[in-house]
């Protein structure tokens, strides 16, 4: 069984969690093109490395950020985003 | 005209069927509390409300007892209030006064709608448990005020001790699915 630490729930079955995608900036409404839009709503980069992702927790809705090596699949930490500062 | 709600489990319900039966089997007692009162808030403000209004709010994740209300804290604003049968005046006069407020309070989730309420029992608790749910819910293992928000019987619920027994809140639409997998799971224990 894969566990994820969520920051309210503890360590959980990977199962209880839904991926959100990498943390990014939104694209900016006002300048992006049509193109760049769609790509940024349909598309990720998905580079080697540590990488932070939003995940769910799904039995409590709860949204937090996971630091995850891409190459290792190892999660390095996990966080609440509106409680600590990101790096 | 109000009418009486019909649960699922009730003769003519969704989920009143030959095959699931409540009560003892097996060492395992199923009781149905769908009808019995909470009320739940969520969003911004339910738990300022609650607390100016007397309700003392425990740490998220954390189950409370006190004035004839069992508080679950089941996240910062979203807190049920489950009924002590003890007590039934203590839920209602909360209700009420959340109706008569003004904003902010939060909004009602709905949880005397939306959650089936079983409450398991008996001497093979703990195997049942343990064949439906990854937490370790044994006694000395998950406290006695801790409230798991986890995967149970293939769905999304909450579960907490009732004395030497313990509570399963989960979607209502699953009433049927959660019921033959509990029994199902448990009939084959003995022959292992």
């Amino acid at each position: 069984m894969k566990l994820l630490t969520c920051p309210m729930n503890g360590p959980r079955n990977i199962d209880e969690f839904q991926y959100l995608g990498p943390v990014r900036d939104d694209a900016d409404p006002d300048t992006a093109s049509d193109a760049a839009w769609a790509r940024h709503v349909f598309r990720a980069a998905n580079p080697p490395g540590r990488l932070l992702e939003w995940w769910r927790h799904v039995p409590t809705n709860f949204v937090f950020v996971a630091e995850r090596d891409t190459v290792s699949n190892d999660v390095i930490r996990t966080f609440d985003p509106a409680t600590a500062e990101r790096p | 005209m109000i009418t009486r709600p019909l649960y699922p489990l009730e003769p003519g319900g969704s989920a009143h069927a030959e095959d699931i039966h409540l009560g003892a089997a097996e060492g395992l007692t199923i009781e149905d509390r769908t009808a019995a009162p909470r009320f739940g808030l969520k969003g911004p403000g339910s738990a300022d409300w609650l607390a100016a209004n007397g309700v003392a709010l425990p740490a998220i994740n954390r189950l409370a007892r006190a004035g004839g209300l069992v508080v679950l804290r089941l996240g910062a604003n979203d807190i049920t209030l489950l009924g002590d049968p003890g007590a039934p005046d203590a839920l209602d006069a909360v209700r009420r006064r959340w109706d008569m407020a003004s904003a902010p309070k939060g909004y009602s989730s709905w949880r005397e709608e939306s959650w089936a309420w079983l409450r398991l029992s008996g001497p093979r608790l703990n195997e049942t448990l343990a064949r439906h749910c990854a937490l370790d819910l044994r006694p000395g293992r998950f406290a006695d005020d801790a409230i798991g928000q986890t995967r149970f019987a293939h769905v999304e619920a909450v579960l907490v001790r009732a004395g030497a027994g313990f509570d399963v809140l989960f979607d209502i639409t699953a009433t049927a699915g959660v019921l033959r997998d509990l029994r199902r799971a448990h009939r084959g224990h003995g022959h292992r």
